[in-house]
């Protein structure tokens, strides 16, 4: 008997967070039903192009999308199984779910590649003015993140060690949040996504002062990760997930990261991608945005990069307990 | 101090509840309004008090109140109207706290009136210890304490059981007795009437006009209904006001 | 009448809705719970994510008051708490005082409260952020805009509510108008006062944790934000568990005040 089933204990833990929208479900189709959580950015494009060309389809899965505003609930949704598969940062609650034997991670997705444009540091304008010019004059100085844990966290800590410095480390929740404190100088830096930082930057409120990939060369930034069951018990699906999800994933890097696809396919990219990210937007001021947050999506995962967070976690004394590769990541899948 | 009412009206929006009131507030009397429910009586001697505004006609003051008084009219209301987070002592307090007074010359008025009223032993309970009757001794005791020159009662015993009503009608007629003091007092009540006033002026039904004005000229000490002169005043205001009660009775009280 | 045969006692049909708190049973229910998830957890009936262990958090509780951490957390939540909420209800009384007494203060901020009264003061929270701060400022400022609008509601009900009888009372001896007011408009609206901050408090400890949503370290508020992200039930639960003995410490100390205060009610 459960007296208390983990979904409703779940929903609890993620009552301050948007509740997903999940689309309608099909029906009578022999195609297994998979729910694929997302957030409407470019670095889910891989799901979207392998749903939009059907490559869902053809390794036998009927997916539907549920749209989340953050990550964290979407981790919550993966582990309280209202979705089966979703892609998000390596952060202290994913790796706590782990632990606690409801997450694994599978597969890699978004990661940091030399030569191609990747997460930006940032200075507010203020701080800007006052002479920090480059990471390193971060030093003393305060370093915005959404929560303790978090890939901002994580990636201000690192860049704070390679430089030798110290900073102050304010939680704020949201990117939104964020954005607003840096536009107002209430924090003096950050890293984010090009496609991000660039129109703020361009904008003149922050100032480009360096690039995470200096900092952290091939750095894992998300991952494909699913429930313990779902990894355990029904690999023929998730290894069906991977194959399409990988498909997708090249069809995006051929097009708008690697651009070897040629223009029209660079178009026919950016228009496919419109359909789930920027939809309020028209379709010409939504281009540059998709153009410039291409990142590479890749299913090969960094274990270096993975381990090396996995050590800052316990390190930090974010996460207590086992924080070995095992516990987090399903290593048959790599 | 002597008042005349004089043409007073009034409408609440297209209802006439007075109209063209005459009245003579004689000084040491006390005069009793009385009239079936809803016949503009309470109204009328909040007017007398300055509580209200007449449409029309006034309210005369015919002499300057005396030096002494320091609230010429002085109200005692139906409900009490104590504050419930004052002791009976702080009650009477109130009355007098923005007077230019010393604490000495205060404690001693207050001390005085609670002697008055027999609550010296009272002085530190709250209003909501005490009973009914008692609550509107503490009322008159606030009331003496600001030595007024017409005291304006609203229904005093109304709130009261027949036997507190009783014992409040001896103390207010030995009150009167020691000091005779100007009132009007409004009742719907024929024996508090014809135990207390020296005139009493019958107010008609919706809109209120003065029906009649009977003097009844006896000492307020002594009068009982047995007496068979006071019984007679009673029926015969009784007869006057009966019809008048009755239709009024049949009136929706949609005011 | 009488017919001896027959005699019976008459039946009691009078019985029921009449509720009355037995004294243990509260505890007793709360034990039981806490017993109960603690069997579950231990035998693995109830999994580790869906709830963690009692014995667990009262570890993780007693882990923050010898580490010292709990006053660091704690003393920084219990000035904001106080300061907000002292400026809250301090202007909302003020603000409701002055509508239940001038025509143009009612007219002008009545509308006003009712539109300010639905915002989630959550959802401010970033313009906050711009306009005091992302220091103190902007956190004291959200407690006491979430204190300030059930306070005001509150006390103008409660002004609106005083006895008119008191007041023309008052003005049948002259009492002159701030005496009125401040001799029978404030007490007699005080119980209502008094119970609105009741409800107030409460929202002030609520918004504590959202205030310190924004570049707070530490704090309960803080505490329980970073359990949350990083799934540490343990941890999670001690924090809310604080929040609801501060809810309970307050509920208390207006329980005393009300006694104080307003002895005179019996």
């Amino acid at each position: 008997m459960t007296i208390i089933t983990r979904r409703t204990a779940l929903a609890g833990l993620s009552a301050t967070a948007t509740l997903p929208i999940i689309g309608a479900p099909a029906f009578g189709q022999t195609k297994t039903k998979t729910t694929v959580g997302a957030l409407r950015f470019t670095s889910h494009a891989a799901s979207f192009v392998a749903k939009e060309r059907g490559y869902f389809d053809e390794a036998g899965l009927d997916v539907d999308f549920a749209f989340f505003q953050a990550a964290q609930p979407m981790a919550v949704a993966v582990a309280s199984g209202d979705a089966d598969f979703a892609v998000t940062a390596i952060s202290g609650g994913l790796v706590s779910l782990a632990q606690k034997g409801a997450t694994k991670v599978i597969a890699g997705a978004l990661r940091e590649e030399p030569g191609i444009d990747g997460q930006k540091i940032l200075a507010s304008d203020a701080a800007f003015q006052a002479g920090v010019k480059a990471p390193k004059d971060l030093s003393g100085k305060s370093w915005a993140i959404t929560q303790a844990g978090s890939s901002f966290h994580y990636m201000g800590s690192k860049i704070a060690m390679a430089e030798g410095i110290e900073m102050e480390f304010r939680p704020l929740q949201k990117v939104g949040a964020i954005i607003g404190a840096m536009k107002s100088g209430q924090v003096d830096g950050w890293s984010i996504v090009p496609h991000i930082a660039k129109p703020l930057a361009g904008g003149g409120a922050v100032h480009i002062i360096g690039n995470v990939s200096d900092y952290l060369p091939d750095y894992q930034v998300t991952t494909v990760f699913t429930s313990k069951e779902t990894a355990e018990q029904d690999e023929a699906k998730s290894r069906a997930f991977l194959s399409a999800f990988a498909k997708g994933a090249a069809d995006f890097n051929a097009a708008l990261v690697d651009k070897t696809a040629g223009d029209d396919a660079a178009e026919d990219m950016v228009k496919l991608v419109h359909k789930y990210v920027y939809t309020d937007r028209p379709y010409e001021k939504a281009k540059p945005s998709i153009v410039n947050g291409a990142m590479r999506i890749s299913t090969d995962l960094n274990k270096a990069s993975v381990k090396d967070q996995l050590n800052w976690f316990s390190s930090e004394g974010l996460v207590d307990g086992d924080t070995s590769m095992g516990v987090v990541v399903d290593e048959r899948y790599l | 101090m002597e008042l005349h009412v004089e043409g007073l009206s009034h409408a609440y929006g297209p209802l006439t509840v007075l109209d063209d009131i005459n009245l003579a507030i004689r000084p040491g009397q006390i005069l009793c309004l009385v009239g079936p429910s809803g016949c503009g009586k309470s109204t009328l001697l909040r007017m007398i008090g300055g509580l209200e505004q007449p449409d029309g006609g006034q309210v005369l003051q015919l002499s300057p109140p005396p030096t002494e008084s320091l609230n010429p009219l002085t109200f005692i209301f139906q409900d009490f109207a104590l504050l419930p987070w004052r002791s009976v002592a702080g009650n009477v307090a109130l009355a007098l706290e923005h007077h230019d007074l010393s604490a000495g010359e205060r404690d001693g008025i207050i001390a005085d009136v609670l002697a008055r009223t027999r609550l010296s032993d009272f002085a530190d309970v709250l209003p909501r210890q005490l009973s009914g009757g008692m609550k509107q001794r503490v009322a008159i005791a606030r009331a003496l304490a600001v030595r007024p020159a017409v005291m304006l009662m609203d229904e005093p015993l109304s709130a009261l059981d027949a036997q507190t009503r009783e014992l409040l009608l001896d103390d207010l007629v030995g009150l009167w007795t020691r000091t005779p003091f100007t009132a009007v007092y409004v009742t719907h009540n024929l024996d508090e009437a014809v135990r207390l006033g020296h005139s009493i002026a019958i107010l008609s039904r919706r809109p209120g006009r003065v029906r009649e004005v009977l003097d009844l000229d006896m000492p307020l000490e002594g009068r009982s209904l047995s007496d068979p002169k006071l019984a007679k005043a009673r029926d015969r205001l009784w007869e006057s006001m009966r019809e008048e009660a009755q239709t009024a009775d049949r009136e929706l009280a949609d005011v | 009448m009488s017919d001896s045969d027959f005699a019976k006692p008459v039946t009691y049909r009078g019985g029921g809705f009449k509720p009355v708190p037995v004294a243990w049973i509260g505890a007793a229910f709360l034990i039981a719970l806490v017993i109960i998830a603690e069997i579950g957890t231990r035998t693995g009936i109830i999994s580790a994510l869906t709830l963690p262990r009692p014995s667990a958090v009262l570890e993780t509780f007693a882990e923050l008051y010898s580490s010292g951490l709990l006053w660091k957390h704690l003393f920084p939540s219990l000035s904001r708490l106080a300061v907000g909420a002292f400026l809250g209800a301090a202007v909302g009384i003020a603000v409701g005082v002055a509508i239940g007494l001038f025509s143009i203060a009612r007219s002008a901020l009545v509308p006003l409260v009712a539109a300010i009264f639905p915002i989630p003061k959550i959802a401010l929270l970033p313009l906050f952020v711009i306009w005091f701060g992302i220091g103190e400022g902007s956190k004291y400022a959200l407690i006491a805009f979430g204190t300030f609008t059930p306070t005001v509601v509150a006390t103008y009900g409660a002004v609106d509510a005083v006895d008119r009888g008191l007041i023309r009372m008052a003005q049948s001896f002259n009492v002159p108008w701030w005496g009125i007011v401040r001799k029978i408009v404030l007490p007699g609206a005080l119980p209502g006062i008094l119970s609105g901050l009741r409800v107030s408090l409460a929202i002030a400890i609520i918004l504590l944790v959202a205030a310190e949503m924004l570049g707070a370290t530490y704090g309960i508020g803080a505490y329980i934000l970073e359990a949350g992200s990083l799934y540490d039930l343990e941890r999670l639960f001690a924090g809310v568990t604080i929040l609801s003995l501060l809810g309970i410490v307050v509920s208390w100390a207006i329980g005393r005040l009300e006694r104080r205060l307003l002895a005179w009610r019996g």
